[in-house]
């Protein structure tokens, strides 16, 4: 066993965003606690790049019922009740939390935490520091990370986790750069890696969102449900090419922005004329893709997202990055519209989880968009930010309080890793254009409408690329071959959910299938999935 | 689109010496550094670079383009650029190592108040918050190449933290012992930040004021405070001074083709007065009818620098009065810390320009050619302060041979010169060395910091601007009686 770099703590955390920082945070009050970070901690994940706000009732006017019916409707009534009542009730309270670990969210001329409207919602209960929320959030539990005794480990993905029987007794970590294992044994595994919709062509994600843990969970047995359940965000940059889908957050819909197609018509009015621009991100992305599709968007593929009519120093005060961002691009917001198209941007579903952030497998739990049931069908804008602060602190804490055990380090199952390690020196296919064939196939069948023909058709590129022998020409690119072999995993959970779904239902469009019945009426709960069965729920249709 | 670009390549472990592989491949219109190196990765998978967010908001993946530190993911890649990485100890390749830097950024220790900050509180600290930690300023701080200080973003974050009254520590007394003193106020480091923190103005000097109102003000510099109250300059007269030998107008040859008033400050009045008269000489050659107020006092750069703001408003008057009071519209300094200044924090009813703006913009008689090969020291506070880099070189490119050299603090500002002198000279020395390996007869510069400071340490002579300038008039009059003989 060449793995002779070794760890044993209290709890492993896994994931370095706004939900593994607050769940590392809350473990290390109840012992030593390790922190891996596929990045550098504050870099990765997608907490930084996150632009919105944090949605929480704060004021009078505001209540959580109405951000619980705002939640559910939004989330076509498949949010996990229970998940979403804890959301709703406890956002304030980290968010207050966040406030006295010296966080700088924008404050209001009354002396009020700032709040902006955002989609699907009926009060404007986004607290926001102009539109880099998510960096905010992320320095300040980074700054407390500092002043902690959490014990770092960065620039490290996390291979598999290590089981004894059915339990999670820790994980094997490989360094990016050296390709050189570090075994560690944990009491308790929290499972934080965020999202993965880099397995698709067009994305918001940074680098990391790969799904590594919706592969770690489901290969250590966990169940997830409602994989099919991708958020495809409204608005993602069109230019340049390279960087295409870069997020346009949604404040700037917030703030007053329009959208116009190249006729120049501002067509949310054919799709809710109600809420128009601020109607939720899976009509709003829909209403984009079809005007496109039908040929009235833009040379590039996109549609118009203006803010022109807006004042420059509102521009300047709530939307610097943007700004900032789109200059960079050639293009200035104050005096010319943005171009925009949808990009893949949050998966809904993820591992399921008791309210204390357990999952289905014993010693390990999981937070933040890793996680599935919180959002149901689609997420509201401002949610998930919350979601990483109530339920990383929910798992940290329950992880924190579960018994120390001595859990013995399966010999076999480190070797396996290491022969793993050793086909890569032998493979043939460069990682990257795996990468690149899955992004398109899940681009192509698997995107905002979706068949069973082409979600099959996707499903056989998958199995096809899981069956190569891919190639590592360094120790660096082991860790590439280990996330891609993810990302594929990950997409087939995707494919597999959105086949065993049988209607359409918020982000997931079933184009061949005929329904009866809307999102309250619908006979279906959670789709499931794991090693040991799959399936769809089914529930009594209220009267 | 295809680009061709330099790479710098190092494994310590295997290489003893760092070396360039050039890279050609295709990318789309528009890339970005960042696309260039994922096409050269998929040619040479043992590339190491890191990235992550990929829209400017993580900090991962800055490197150096042709010398000035960018983010990889936002900056527009070019043809024949030459991409290393920042200058922090390299791991491999373009990556560096970040955590000795990232660690200096702690957070705030709760201890102070707990409530939400009131809007106003939260707009201060708001500029000094953006900070991504991609330690592109940490890559360019000269000070920090020969001084223990922690860095200009170490800084931000303790001024952000002094800002806070939910933090209640003593940040000062820290902000000292890690360097505060020794950041020469150069302005490298918010040039190359990719959020445009003004580190220098926003924390540097913010810090150093309080540290005044502490009553912990270094003693060189509660001096040079003293001796501006008592004599309106920052450095004791030595054998001559300027203004004692020029009259308040001075007419020009021929035709008056434009009227300016001059702010010589302290230095070029009481240490390098013969640069100060060449440059009347070279205003009045070219038409330029000059007023120099005598009552002009120092421009409280001095003070500003070093956060001791108390006596300020006196020298803000005195010289604001001087040259309204004459009805001057334009203001020439030729001291690049007083043009600095006098434009960034002064709120002057008049114009001021720098001398080598205002000669290139009237454009002047042409001198002489001199048999000289000069290399230019482009000041701080001219390059960074005033964004000036062009007009010295229309000035002298026909009068001497220029050899370029990348920028450079020559340590002399900031009040490290009086207050550390030895970071102070360790810089100057740094800086005339390589001045001098540049081969050139003359340093030739527009600021007397850097020309006093450099004077001190390389072994040849250092000009003001002007003065050469001013010679080649007078090699252009000689051939003129030679030819007339």
């Amino acid at each position: 066993m060449r793995a002779d770099d070794r760890a044993s703590c209290h709890v492993l955390v896994i994931g370095s965003g706004g939900a593994g920082a607050r769940a590392a945070i809350e473990a290390e009050k109840f012992g030593d606690t390790i922190l891996i970070s596929k990045s550098i901690v504050g870099k990765g994940g997608c907490t930084p790049m996150a632009e919105g706000g944090y949605n929480a009732v704060l004021r009078t006017g505001d209540s959580c019922v109405l951000h619980e019916e705002d939640t559910f409707r939004g989330g076509a009534y498949l949010n996990d009740p229970d998940l979403v009542r804890i959301l709703v009730h406890e956002s304030p309270e980290r968010f207050e939390e966040l406030i006295r670990w010296g966080a700088l969210f924008d404050v209001s001329h009354d002396n009020l935490p700032a709040q902006r409207s955002f989609g699907g919602q009926r009060f404007p209960r986004t607290c926001y520091a102009g539109d880099r929320s998510g960096h905010e959030l992320m320095l300040t539990l980074l700054e407390h990370l500092r002043n902690s005794k959490v014990h770092i480990l960065q620039e490290m993905v996390v291979v598999e986790l290590l089981k004894e029987r059915d339990r999670v007794i820790g994980a094997v970590g490989m360094n990016t750069r050296k390709g050189e294992l570090t075994v560690i044994r944990a009491d308790s595994t929290v499972l934080a890696t965020g999202g993965g919709t880099r397995i698709y062509d067009i994305s918001t994600n940074s680098a990391t969102g790969t799904g590594d843990g919706y592969a770690l969970g489901y290969r250590a047995g966990a169940e997830l449900i409602d994989m099919e359940m991708v958020q495809f965000h409204p608005t993602g940059a069109v230019y340049p090419y390279d960087a295409r889908g870069r997020l346009v957050t949604e404040a700037v819909r917030g703030e007053g922005g329009i959208l116009l197609n190249a006729r120049d018509e501002r067509f949310m009015v054919r799709y809710d004329p109600e809420r128009m621009e601020l109607s939720t991100r899976d009509i709003v992305a829909r209403a984009i893709a079809t005007e496109i599709e039908e040929g009235r968007g833009t040379s590039r593929k996109g549609v118009y997202l203006d803010v022109t009519h807006l004042p420059s120093e509102q521009i300047e005060e709530r939307l610097p990055v943007m700004l900032e961002q789109f200059l960079k691009f050639g293009v200035d917001i104050r005096k010319e519209p943005m171009e925009v198209a949808p990009t893949a941007h949050h998966i809904m579903g993820g591992l399921r989880i008791t309210t204390e952030g357990r999952t289905t497998i014993p010693g390990l739990c999981a937070c933040g968009e890793v996680s599935g049931g919180v959002h149901g069908a689609n997420r509201l804008g401002g949610n998930a930010l919350a979601e990483t602060q109530v339920f990383g602190k929910r798992a940290g804490e329950t992880a924190g309080r579960s018994p120390s055990r001595t859990g013995r380090i399966d010999p076999l199952q480190i070797e396996t890793v290491e022969n793993r390690m050793e086909e890569f020196y032998s493979g043939d296919i460069p990682p990257w254009t795996v990468s690149r064939r899955l992004q398109r196939a899940m681009w192509d069948d698997a995107g905002i409408f979706r068949t069973e023909e082409g979600l099959n058709r996707t499903l056989g590129t998958i199995e096809e690329l899981l069956a190569g022998a891919l190639c590592a020409a360094t120790p660096q690119n082991i860790a590439e071959c280990f996330t891609v072999r993810n990302m594929c995993l990950a997409a087939s959970l995707v494919v597999r959910s959105a086949l065993l779904r049988p209607e359409s239902r918020g982000a997931h469009v079933r184009r061949d299938v005929k329904q009866s019945w809307d999102a309250l009426t619908s006979p279906y709960s959670h789709t499931y999935i794991s090693v040991y069965r799959e399936g769809i729920m089914r529930r009594e249709v209220p009267k | 689109m295809r680009i061709t670009a330099r790479i710098y390549r190092f494994d310590p472990v295997c290489d003893t010496a760092p070396r360039y592989e050039t890279f050609t491949v295709d990318v789309e219109h528009g890339a970005r550094v960042l696309h260039f190196l994922h096409a050269v990765h998929e040619r040479d998978p043992g590339l190491s670079y890191r990235y992550c967010c990929g829209t400017g908001q993580c900090g991962s993946c800055a490197v150096r383009m042709d010398g000035i530190p960018v983010l990889a993911c936002m900056e527009e890649v070019r043809d024949g650029i030459t991409i290393d990485p920042l200058n922090l100890p390299v791991k491999k390749d373009l990556v560096v190592d970040m955590q000795p830097a990232l660690e200096r950024l702690a957070g705030i220790i709760s201890g102070g108040e707990d409530h939400l900050l009131d809007r106003d509180t939260v707009e201060t600290i708001k500029p000094l918050r953006g900070c991504i930690e991609c330690l592109a300023c940490v890559s360019v701080c000269p000070a920090m190449e020969v001084a223990r200080f922690a860095g200009p973003t170490a800084m931000r974050q303790e001024m952000r933290r002094a800002l806070d009254p939910r933090d209640n520590s003593d940040r000062i007394t820290e902000a000292i012992r890690d360097g505060l003193f020794t950041c020469t106020t150069c302005q490298n480091c918010w040039k190359v930040c990719p959020k445009k923190i003004e580190i220098p103005a926003k924390a540097i000097e913010k810090l150093r004021a309080i540290a005044n109102r502490m009553g912990l003000s270094l003693p060189r510099h509660r001096e040079v405070e003293q001796l501006i109250r008592d004599t309106g300059r920052s450095i004791p007269r030595g054998k001559s001074s300027f203004l004692e030998q020029v009259p308040e107008v001075i007419e020009p040859e021929g035709k008056v083709r434009k009227t300016v008033g001059f702010f010589v400050g302290c230095m070029y009045d009481f240490r390098l007065p013969d640069a100060a008269l060449d440059a009347i000489e070279v205003l009045r050659r070219n038409g330029i009818r000059v007023i120099i107020p005598h009552e002009q006092v120092c421009c409280g750069s001095p003070l500003i620098r070093t956060g001791q703001l108390q006596y300020l408003d006196n020298l803000q008057r005195r010289n604001i009065q001087a040259f309204t009071s004459r009805g001057i519209d334009t203001v020439v300094t030729m001291c690049a810390g007083c043009g600095s200044t006098l434009k960034k924090d002064y709120c002057t009813p008049f114009t001021v320009k720098d001398i080598t703006e205002i000669l290139t913009e009237l454009g002047i008689e042409e001198p002489a050619c001199l048999p000289l090969r000069i290399t230019y020291h482009d000041p701080c506070h001219a390059l960074h302060g005033q964004g000036i880099q062009e007009p010295a070189r229309i000035l002298l490119n026909n009068v001497v041979d220029i050899i370029e050299i990348p920028q450079k603090c020559c340590g002399a500002g900031g009040g490290t010169r009086s207050g550390c002198p030895d970071i102070s000279s360790a810089l100057g020395k740094r800086r005339a060395e390589e001045l001098v390996t540049t081969g050139a007869d003359v340093i030739v510069s527009c600021c007397p910091f850097c020309e006093y400071q450099l004077g001190e340490f390389a072994d040849r002579s250092v000009k003001n601007i002007t003065t050469i300038l001013h010679e080649g008039y007078r090699e252009k009059d000689r051939l003129a009686r030679v030819h007339n003989r």
